[in-house]
């Protein structure tokens, strides 16, 4: 099955207009020893064979009643209202807003994500996304090269490992150093030399740093230095002191509204202050008016900043974005507005700390975290091997072992627990962990 | 379009007016008409130490970027802040409101190099 | 001034959509689970608004947009053919959508991974494939990252790349993501390059690699491409294949055999995965043998027992994104790809090339056209029409026709550049309709340049001040 509309008939009048021959003759240019005679794939499948495929190999992933795993890819309740609006066929069907006359939805949208980031993050502006939040804190780092133009960053322990490997790729590619110290040494660390210094809060671990504590020590050390929060589920906001009180100067976070696919697609937010406007990589979108009318509308902006337009000049490469994205985050922020909002954080907190302390009640079980968290925090476990087992036996997606990122690490796992986890998912996995603990 | 014969000039479309040890720097009227609409001039801050040759300021359009190179190795002593709020005037005014920065001649020598405007008229 | 309301300007205080589920467990004094310091002070800025009227807001704005939905999209350089609404169903299946990217259960992910990888190899002419990356230039920084980590590993010192001039502007802002710089090298009188030049530039010793689209940017393909690689290769560099105009050649040559070392792909171009209004996209990297141990991780190679999932050994570039990349964009493109099979991928580069080449010859006894052979499946105008009438007042006249435009003012080297791929989803009736439109604006430019100049007027909004909007930034409510 293929795509192409023309008959046979259709095929020989166009080629007749362009005045070959046939379709071969199309691809004169090419050197012969070149051309190929044949792809060794199988021949085309219609839809219902398609369907069937599919449909046997999605089959082989296994689907768990429910979650504790988190580590970077939440499950959340998704109105169902957000894939319906990103299934507007004209959104997802178009191409990046070029012409603006004809994409005023798209860039309408675009702006409002703007906006609703910006207000719930209470930084000044949010870019129209980044890939996901491990490339949007390279980019950061990368930016604060560029702000400062010192080529050395700090990371603080507890930043996700994924996100930390690819803050190193990046970095190296522009020889920024980079070096990951513990937060009790930050104050030592900091000098006039480093451009930026990195954190994570809520970190992978689950901890809920002071990062207003942590800005004044980064800010009072060093008039350049730049502070870079990133954040791997913003639903926390809508009960946690937002960066942009807490004097963060880039923000960045991966996106909500979006089911786990894997790891794939979400997006990257990345927010900042006013006075980096300018310095920001990615696309933006700003209110405009016509030039000979009075209708106000929307335009890609400040493109002077990009690849297309500064070349090898260009703070990043990043052309595509997540724009789909943005409208599924966007619209699921608004379909949960700030009553919404608040309740799912409180529920968040009240259910994960709720297994907490049941899970530090049982014997044998170590609650290892001495900081506040949200929906996620460590444990060592008395037998670990058990209770993941049980968990798959009951059809719950066991948390994770930490040992997966820190091989040192055999007997601590890392737990999520979210709104979807329903009061009988509780008691059951409570009760898990108590006979793997017998 | 005009080249005023009291300003010297670089092949790379600076103008420069020189009194006493400053030189104030601005775009000429033809850099600013192949820019088009000048929409961000990105300053040098106050008290930045420069090469001769260094990109001192960026100029942005909405479609193309220019560089801004200093003529004079030394101190930056002063911007024109005003473009903050008004790139505009760039294009209205190359030469005058429009100018950029200003920076402390430290070798008086390096002027030798800088075209006059007949000079620079037969680069373009 | 009228502006559309914003979803911000809409909704009431009162209501509170019950989308969560219930706080079933007893809750404790929020104080000691979150310190007061900690907490959020101030109320968030957001409106409750009731979900029939979110509905509305989005559906209203999504009519204000134009698609591939709409009608042909012939923006150069970008292959807009049309969306198949299966790979929507596919990729939304309950097994690929719910699953987590860090659970042991799963099986099917990798092995659509493998085998869309394996797909990509065979069309490519490569050894082996990430999907990884999340779009075309991240698979460009990948694979010039790729090029860095194979010197760097062998202890060669090497610190440029060449670009043509013609290239797409994230090949040179990639190289310098990378830590290179740039040997610019301009395209000769037929778009193509020019060997001395090049042989020129390698000869200095310090270039890496060159990155070249085949066909380039101007939408013809480099009849040299074989002696250039083997010049790259000659003097130790490396050949980096843009394959963001992969569409008119798959199935008819492969960039392997070409000589190019390292490719990447756009899913969301050449395999039909839809744009998104600008993303999600993926960006698969390809690479020779040798060049394997340098791919990003994860990896998922075959061993004895099936498949398996490897991290960094130690000579990897390390990790560009987190987990498997747009995973979602990957399942579209392998039922893309299982769709058209053997014959179907020929097909479609071969239909791409006639729609191309179809238009080229109903418009060139109007609009100059610099490159003027037969093109692959774009070619480039220059858009210089009676009275002044320049390539933005042709676009915005097809916008007044009903019609996206095409891409205009790039490649740079030409100074009204339109770059017209009208992709081989479209029939002759829609190509036709686009002639006429081209033909008409050419008429009306020698006729009533003024009226072309204000345009567009049949739009939601007319032209828009993008001077205004870079001076007065204003990227927020």
């Amino acid at each position: 099955m293929d795509y192409v509309p023309h008959d046979e008939e259709t095929i020989r009048i166009m080629l007749e207009k362009i005045g070959v021959e046939n379709l071969d003759d199309l691809y004169a240019d090419i050197p012969n020893n070149l051309k190929i005679k044949t792809l060794n794939l199988p021949e085309g499948l219609p839809e219902s064979d398609l369907l069937k495929n599919l449909t046997e190999l999605s089959q082989k992933n296994h689907i768990y009643h429910t979650s504790f795993l988190g580590a970077g890819s939440y499950y959340h309740y998704i109105p169902s209202l957000v894939d319906s609006i990103i299934s507007q066929s004209q959104f997802f069907t178009s191409y990046t807003p070029y012409q603006a006359e004809i994409s005023q939805g798209m860039l309408q949208s675009i702006y409002e994500y703007q906006s609703a980031i910006s207000r719930i993050t209470e930084m000044d502006v949010t870019n129209a996304s980044m890939y996901d939040c491990a490339s949007a804190l390279a980019e950061a780092a990368t930016m604060a090269f560029f702000i400062t133009k010192k080529r050395k960053v700090l990371l603080i322990e507890g930043i996700h490992p994924e996100y930390i490997e690819t803050v190193q790729t990046y970095c190296w590619g522009r020889s920024i150093e980079t070096e990951i110290i513990p937060l009790d040494e930050l104050d030592n660390k900091i000098t006039d030399e480093i451009a930026g210094v990195l954190i994570q809060s809520p970190n992978f671990f689950g901890d809920i740093e002071d990062v207003n504590q942590i800005a004044n020590i980064v800010h009072s050390k060093s008039n350049k230095c730049l502070l870079i929060q990133a954040m791997s589920d913003p639903t926390c906001l809508g009960q946690l002191k937002p960066p942009g009180k807490s004097d963060v100067d880039i923000f960045v976070s991966e996106g909500v509204g979006m089911h786990p696919s894997f790891g794939g697609p979400n997006l990257g937010i990345l927010s900042v202050k006013k006075k980096y406007m300018r310095k920001m990589p990615g696309r933006l979108i700003g209110l405009t008016k016509e030039l000979y009318g009075e209708k106000e509308g929307y335009v890609l902006t400040l493109q002077a900043r990009e690849q297309h337009i500064r070349r090898e000049k260009a703070l990043s490469n990043i052309c595509s974005n997540q724009a789909l994205i943005m409208i599924a985050s966007l619209v699921y922020l608004i379909s949960l507005g700030k009553t919404g909002l608040k309740d799912v954080a409180m529920q968040n907190f009240q259910k994960a700390n709720h297994v907490k302390q049941a899970l530090s009640q049982i014997s044998g079980y170590k609650i290892l975290n001495t900081k506040p968290t949200y929906n996620e925090f460590i444990v060592k476990c008395p037998n670990i091997d058990k209770l993941i087992k049980k968990c798959k036996d009951e059809n719950i997606l066991p948390p994770l072992r930490l040992s997966h990122y820190f091989p040192n690490r055999k007997d601590e796992i890392l737990i999520c627990v979210t709104e979807i986890n329903s009061k009988e998912d509780i008691i059951k996995f409570i009760h898990i962990a108590q006979e793997a603990a017998q | 379009m005009e080249f005023p014969g009291d300003l010297k000039y670089q092949a790379t479309h600076e103008w420069v007016k020189i009194e006493g040890d400053i030189a104030t720097v601005g775009i000429s009227a033809h850099a600013q008409d192949q820019l088009g609409e000048i929409v961000f001039v990105e300053l040098p801050s106050v008290g930045d130490s420069l090469e001769k040759g260094a990109v001192a300021a960026n100029v942005e359009s909405s479609k193309a970027v220019g560089e801004v190179v200093t003529p004079f190795t030394g101190e930056i002593t002063a911007v024109n802040e005003n473009l903050e709020d008004e790139p505009e005037v760039v294009n209205s005014s190359p030469y005058g409101d429009g100018w950029i920065f200003k920076v402390k001649i430290s070798n008086a020598s390096e002027a030798d190099g800088l075209l006059d405007a007949a000079g620079y008229q037969a680069t373009l | 001034m009228t502006r559309e309301l914003l979803i911000f300007d809409k909704g009431y205080n009162a209501v509170k959509n019950n989308f969560t589920p219930e706080m079933d467990i007893d809750r404790v004094d929020f104080d000691n689970i979150l310190p007061k310091f900690l907490q959020r002070n101030e109320e968030i800025n957001l409106p409750d608004v009731p979900e029939f009227e979110i509905v509305r807001h989005y559906v209203n704005l999504a009519k204000k947009n134009y698609g591939v939905d709409s009608g042909i999209y012939p923006l150069g350089s970008c292959t807009m053919k049309y969306n198949p609404r299966i790979n929507e169903i596919t990729a939304r299946l309950p097994g690929f959508l719910n699953i987590h990217p860090l659970q042991e259960e799963n099986e099917g992910a990798i092995e659509l991974i493998y085998n869309l990888g394996q797909q990509l190899c065979e069309i490519c002419g490569m050894d082996a494939f990430t999907l990884n990356p999340a779009a075309g230039a991240q698979g460009e920084l990948t694979g010039i990252l790729i090029i860095k980590k194979f010197f760097e590993m062998k202890g060669i010192e090497k610190d440029k790349i060449i670009v043509p001039d013609s290239a797409h502007g994230t090949n040179p802002a990639t190289s310098v993501m990378a830590g290179f710089s740039i040997i610019e090298i301009k395209s000769d009188e037929n778009g193509e390059l020019p060997l001395d030049q090049l042989e020129f530039a390698m000869k200095g010793g310090d270039v890496a690699g060159l990155m070249l689209t085949n066909p380039n940017t101007v939408g013809v393909f480099d009849r040299n491409i074989d002696k250039i690689t083997e010049i790259v290769h000659k003097y130790g560099g490396l050949c980096y294949y843009d394959g963001a105009n992969l569409n008119p050649i798959m199935g008819i040559v492969k960039p392997g055999e070409m000589g190019f070392d390292i490719i990447h792909l756009n899913l969301h171009k050449t395999f039909s995965t839809p744009h998104g209004g600008g993303g999600p996209g993926a960006g698969p990297v390809g690479v020779k043998k040798d060049l394997i141990k340098y791919l990003p991780c994860p990896q998922v190679i075959k061993i004895e027992k099936g498949l398996a999932c490897v991290e960094n050994e130690g000579s990897s570039i390390g990790r560009i994104r987190s987990f498997w990349g747009n995973f979602g964009v990957l399942v579209k493109a392998y039922t893309y790809i299982l769709a058209l099979g053997n014959n179907g991928i020929k097909r479609a580069a071969q239909n791409a090339v006639l729609n191309a080449n179809y238009i080229r010859t109903q418009i060139q006894h109007k609009y100059p056209i610099p490159y003027n052979r037969i093109n692959m499946h774009e070619f480039l105008v220059d858009a210089h029409l009676p009275n002044g009438v320049n390539s933005e007042d042709v676009a915005k006249g097809l916008l007044d026709r009903g019609i996206h435009a095409p891409t205009i003012y790039f490649p740079l080297i030409i100074h009204e550049a339109m770059l017209i791929e009208p992709t081989e989803t479209e029939n002759k009736r829609e190509l036709d309709k686009f002639i006429k439109a081209l033909l008409e604006i050419y008429e009306e430019a020698e006729k009533n340049p003024g009226h072309l100049k204000n345009g567009p007027y049949n739009t939601d909004i007319g032209r828009l001040d993008a001077t205004l909007a870079a001076r007065r930034p204003h990227l927020r409510d």
